[in-house]
């Protein structure tokens, strides 16, 4: 499925590559730009821990990668990064999730002195997207959004309109990052990811956070935005949270497999987790903001 | 050339053994693991490697910068597999050398030397594909029982895959496990295998997730201070930086698996200690693009919905 577009293509459909080494395109009036950098070193992830009050974040954040979207016009801008899905987390501070093994342990002795830690090592959030006011800065990131939701999404009928989306167009510029990963220790898997694909005719991107916990439960929280070109005058992005979660153990009854193995990739199995949350918005880009 | 010197050669070349050399291999292997200690003596000079992961071009990194095997004298202290795209050659490289030169390198047991765990993150799957069949699997995954679960170094360095455990406080303790099993749940074995240093506990800790042992700083001082060692030499964790002190030097992380998964940028390190156990950290990058089989880092375009 390989879509190699060259930049006479891209001048056809009237995008440009953006320059400078960055990675990304202009098109329509979007700046759309994805950067992906290594995991944080010790001495930053000490710093995130300060700044977000906790001693325990996932083990791999990449927390320099990040995927921006800028409509030039009127300064809106949306992006996602690590920082602010971790603070989401934070604050959404879920109770932890027991491993099978967890039952076992139960009936251990008890060392002398012992303290249970009580976060949430799923690193569970809800977050969909940070949107930093612009306040002149170069970089967004650096200035990591402490107004998010500065910008007014309203509740919506509408839907994203995937029949369209499933419409092989030439893809201009496509992209995968991941923001946090952890391998809980070896017992499943915990990832916030975002993917964006720009069409000659919109953009559309998909933040996907995936919790496998081996043989207690599947959590899959799903944010896809989309936004049409046709509409220079007052364009609107459509955004659509999907929440599904099962355990294994109701995925069993239903005659699935048990195994974890057979969970390996979300997008395959998504179906059979019931949906536990969705809601659709819209935002009216403002025209002079 | 011994059949088992070619076998080596083709190893590292990345091209893994017939099934029915494997078959062979381990059970040689098998020969000489089971005459191995729980608490496995060490001579230095030796160079201590924590987890590959399968990254077999990496570890030829590792092996650029530490010098081949039997010169150099190794100790793994596991995790071979799993994750990374080659385990099956990775690990079959190392037991090949472990069964040419049985005293100039040690392997030891990690948590992802078991049944269970390599169904799920990757050993199994590649081992069907690459032989069509789970008996490669079976060989090496028996084979992993039989891998010493620790080591002592001078008498004065102790080295394991994961940590303490609340079940053990000398070494004589990990000297009558009966060792030759899967992986347990729970117990001295498993908590060696799985535990980690915590900072924000001075004592043990218990995982969120209910399972899992952490423990802390003076925890370390009293097992160090009865057993009589220096400090501890363990792996298992992920460190962007390669290696981690922790505890006033009481113990040291060791992480081997450079740009872990193909994407996490972290570099690698190795411990060298010489004759007088004066440590040396070489700190190394993972083998460039060019020289590896390994997919291109741009992501294929996708009609995601």
């Amino acid at each position: 499925m390989e879509v190699v577009v060259d930049e006479n293509e891209l001048k056809s459909v009237g995008a440009q590559p953006l320059t400078d080494g960055r990675h990304g395109l202009r098109i329509h009036g979007w700046e759309i730009e994805t950067r992906k950098r290594s995991i944080l070193n010790s001495s930053t992830l000490q710093q995130w821990e300060q700044k977000l009050g906790t001693s325990h974040l996932p083990e791999m954040i990449f927390g320099e990668s990040a995927l921006i979207l800028k409509h030039l016009n009127s300064g809106t801008s949306i992006n996602f990064n690590a920082f602010d899905a971790l603070a989401g987390w934070k604050q959404e501070g879920l109770p932890p999730v027991e491993v099978p093994a967890a039952a076992k342990w139960k009936f251990r002795s008890k060392p002398f002195q012992q303290v249970i830690l009580d976060y949430d090592y799923t690193f569970t959030t809800p977050y969909c997207g940070s949107e930093p006011i612009k306040i002149n800065a170069e970089d967004e990131i650096e200035a990591i959004s402490k107004a998010t939701g500065s910008l007014q999404w309203d509740d919506c009928e509408e839907h994203i309109d995937m029949a369209a989306l499933a419409v092989k167009e030439p893809i201009l510029f496509y992209d995968e990052i991941i923001l946090y990963e952890d391998e809980l220790a070896d017992n499943g898997i915990s990832l916030l990811t975002v993917k964006v694909r720009v069409m000659p005719s919109c953009w559309f991107l998909l933040l996907r956070f995936w919790l496998r916990v081996d043989g207690v439960l599947m959590r899959l929280r799903d944010t896809r935005m989309y936004c049409g070109f046709e509409d220079k005058k007052c364009p609107s992005i459509l955004r659509e949270s999907c929440w599904r979660e099962a355990t294994f153990k109701a995925l069993a009854a239903k005659g699935y497999p048990f195994g974890a193995s057979s969970y390996s990739d979300p997008s395959i199995i998504s179906q059979r987790l019931p949906i536990v949350m969705h809601k659709t918005q819209k935002l009216v880009i403002p025209n002079n903001l | 050339m011994s059949d088992l010197d070619r076998q080596i050669e083709q190893l590292k070349r990345c091209e893994p053994l017939k099934e029915s050399e494997v078959k062979a291999l381990c059970l040689k292997a098998m020969e000489i693991l089971v005459e191995e200690s729980n608490v496995q003596r060490v001579d230095a000079p030796v160079t201590i490697c924590g987890d590959i992961h399968g990254q077999f071009y990496d570890m030829k990194e590792l092996f650029k910068v530490g010098g081949d095997c039997p010169k150099t004298n190794y100790l793994f202290l596991g995790d071979f597999v799993d994750r990374g795209f080659y385990s099956v050659e990775t690990f079959l490289l190392l037991l090949a050398l472990k069964v040419r030169y049985p005293d100039r390198i040690t392997l030891i047991r990690g948590n992802h030397e078991s049944r269970q765990i390599t169904q799920v993150y990757g050993f199994y799957d590649e081992c069907l594909r690459k032989y069509g069949s789970a008996n490669v699997w079976r060989y090496c995954t028996d084979i992993f029982d039989y891998l010493s679960l620790s080591a002592l170094i001078e008498n004065k360095i102790f080295s394991v895959h994961g940590g303490l455990s609340p079940a053990i406080s000398t070494l004589d303790q990990i000297r009558t496990i009966d060792r030759k099993q899967e992986v347990p749940h729970d117990g001295a074995m498993c908590d060696l295998l799985w535990s980690d240093p915590e900072d924000i506990v001075d004592g043990w800790g218990l995982s969120p997730r209910g399972a899992g042992f952490l423990f802390g700083g003076s925890v370390v001082t009293s097992f160090n201070h009865s057993n009589n060692v220096d400090y501890i030499c363990r792996a298992h964790q992920l460190v962007m930086e390669g290696y981690k002190w922790m505890f006033n030097d009481q113990i040291v992380t060791v992480w081997s698996a450079p740009n872990y998964c193909y994407r996490c940028g972290n570099v690698a390190a190795i411990l060298e200690l010489d004759e007088n156990l004066n440590k040396q950290f070489r700190v190394f990058d993972a083998a460039p693009q060019e020289s590896r089989g390994t997919p291109a880092k741009k992501p294929a375009p996708d009609y995601f919905l």
